[in-house]
């Protein structure tokens, strides 16, 4: 029975933990939202309400071109990441010799932070990485290439890949391992084959692991620092990296602050368009409740 | 027939395994034996195309970025930082996560996706207006800055853990202990301390691992003076490419984390990212 009582005791209890939190991302969020709007200004500037920053940041051309490659590579490291993820997951449902110790391995990347993460990449495809020697070496190129700091962003997304596979790995295997065997032996007893299985079994009923993992990666990817700013083209800045530079290096605290607050939208509606598209998709086939 | 079709599947099996341990090498165990061998190439004799492999190994390099660099100081800094954090950290999360994990109350859902907000708000964006909001409020000392900002980052981390802690400790104990005639504080000592030294244990080793390896407020906060072993990794690596010293300093800030990270996957039996970020 929940009574009054225990609420104010439980809310209490709540006041050290997250109350330290709701403190200080609040004032954290309250200074980026008002600085945003040219209030709370740094250095004793004058404050006053104003949508200019935010008309000056969306009309420059940079910002556009920062914004589509920030959007573009986090959804394609969050797509690639997923599904990559889906055939392990499904592999690892079998009983394998090992199978804790790969699935340990698998998480290795996990617990590399990304800044370590980067430094491994770049040993990979750098002017002197493996990868260019190894080809060189096999005669498919007759000298190295310069495979870093593409302008696409293609490193980056591999970057993505390797540290967020194992991440979306334990949402989808978790809920690929939680579909019950009896479902897959009804769908063989049908006549289904393993693509069928895969499209009108697994597939809608892992959704929801898909949509959570493609949010997560995607949040993470697209106010990512410190790959887009070893790995990342040269050309091009990425919305964090951009949002730094304007405040840190120039000094423009509000044009910064309106970046963080399209970093902060940009996530908030691709979550909410992600689960707009994948719901339906989840619940059409009846039979899944 | 199915003699034929085991004998098919194991040979199917083999063939993926053998695929999963050649593509694992290329993905995963090369990038790792590139940066030890790159550690350990000698300053007198660097590594350059078209050399497949460095002439001259030595651990020079190691004692040069140990003798001549800002790593001592980096280290101590964030062997320093880490364990203040961790403490703060837990004493903090302690009483909120015995509410999520024990009570039930109005705006509990509510409450627990609020503690996630540090994860999901980019670490730059929190670094950057932190650093604002300390400016503003004439806190000058790095130090304590980068403390209050990685008790922030961590703090979602220890109540999650800590809530599936206390969660986990069966009411039956709780009863008959109580039953038994104990005080609230003889069974929180007898009961449920026994059963959540796991759970302290892993909130302690995450909070250490997330605060060593954190990046984003130790640089803002701390630059140019306060640094870290991320930022002097960063340094390393972004402004001028040094890569033999980024070499050793990601071994440096890899091999403790990876260590301590292990024992919490023991000790939470893997499934130490779904309990502490509640994302499965």
């Amino acid at each position: 029975m929940k009574s009054l009582k225990q609420d104010l005791k439980a809310w209490l209890l709540l006041g050290t933990g997250l109350g330290t939190i709701l403190l200080l991302m609040g004032s954290t969020f309250y200074l980026v939202v008002a600085q945003s709007f040219g209030l709370q200004n740094m250095y004793g500037e004058p404050s006053h309400f104003t949508f200019d920053y935010w008309q000056e940041v969306l009309s420059n051309p940079i910002f556009h071109k920062s914004f589509w490659y920030s959007v573009r590579v986090s959804f394609l490291g969050a797509v690639f990441s997923i599904l990559v993820a889906y055939p392990i997951a499904l592999w690892l449902r079998n009983p394998i010799k090992g199978k804790e110790f790969i699935v340990t391995f698998f998480r290795m990347p996990m617990l590399v932070p990304g800044l370590v993460a980067a430094f491994l990449f770049m040993n990979m495809i750098s002017y002197h990485g493996i990868l260019n020697e190894t080809l060189v070496w096999l005669g498919i190129w007759e000298q190295p290439k310069s495979l870093q700091n593409d302008s696409f962003g293609w490193g980056i997304v591999i970057l993505q890949m390797w540290k967020n596979i194992p991440f979306a790995l334990i949402l989808v295997g978790g809920a690929v391992n939680s579909l019950k065997s009896d479902l897959f032996d009804a769908a063989s007893n049908l006549g289904s084959n393993s693509w069928q299985r895969f499209i009108y079994v697994i597939f809608p009923l892992t959704l929801s692991a898909v949509q959570v993992s493609f949010i997560l990666i995607f949040i993470g990817a697209l106010g990512d620092f410190a790959f887009y700013s070893i790995a990342g083209p040269r050309d091009t800045y990425s919305l964090a990296r951009f949002m730094q530079m304007s405040a840190y290096e120039f000094e423009e605290w509000n044009q910064s602050a309106v970046l963080a607050m399209v970093i902060m939208l940009t996530s908030a509606l691709a979550s909410i368009l992600i689960t707009l598209i994948i719901r339906p998709l989840s619940v059409k086939r009846g039979a899944v409740k | 027939m199915n003699k034929i079709q085991s004998k098919n599947t194991r040979l199917i099996n083999r063939i993926v395994l053998i695929f999963f341990v050649l593509v694992n090498f290329v993905w995963l165990v090369l990038p790792f034996l590139m940066a030890g061998l790159w550690s350990l190439v000698d300053p007198q004799h660097p590594w350059s195309y078209p050399d497949i492999f460095p002439p001259v190994l030595s651990f020079e390099r190691w004692s040069y970025v140990w003798e001549n660099t800002a790593l001592k100081e980096a280290m101590f800094n964030s062997y320093t930082i880490a364990p203040i954090v961790s403490l703060i950290a837990i004493t903090l999360a302690l009483p909120t996560a015995y509410a999520f994990g024990r009570m039930e109350f109005r705006g509990k859902k509510i409450a627990e996706l609020i503690t996630l907000i540090p994860l999901v708000i980019p670490g730059m964006i929190i670094a950057l207006f932190f650093s604002a909001v300390l400016i503003q409020l004439n806190i000058n000392n790095p130090m304590i800055g980068i403390i209050i900002g990685h008790t922030v980052m961590t703090l979602p981390y220890a109540i999650r853990i800590l809530s599936s802690g206390f969660s986990a400790v069966p009411q039956d104990l709780i009863d008959a202990s109580r039953d038994l005639g104990a005080s609230k504080f003889t069974t929180f000592k007898d009961v449920y301390l026994p059963m959540l030294k796991p759970a302290f244990l892993a909130s302690i080793i995450f909070c250490l691992v997330k605060s060593i390896e954190e990046f984003s407020i130790s640089f803002v906060i701390g630059s140019p003076d306060f640094i870290t072993v991320p930022t002097i990794l960063y340094s390393f690596l972004g402004y001028s490419f040094i890569r033999p010293n980024a070499a050793v300093v990601s071994i440096i800030l890899l091999i403790p984390n990876v260590i301590l990270l292990l024992i919490i996957e023991r000790l939470l039996k893997g499934n130490y990212l779904s309990q502490s970020t509640g994302k499965a």
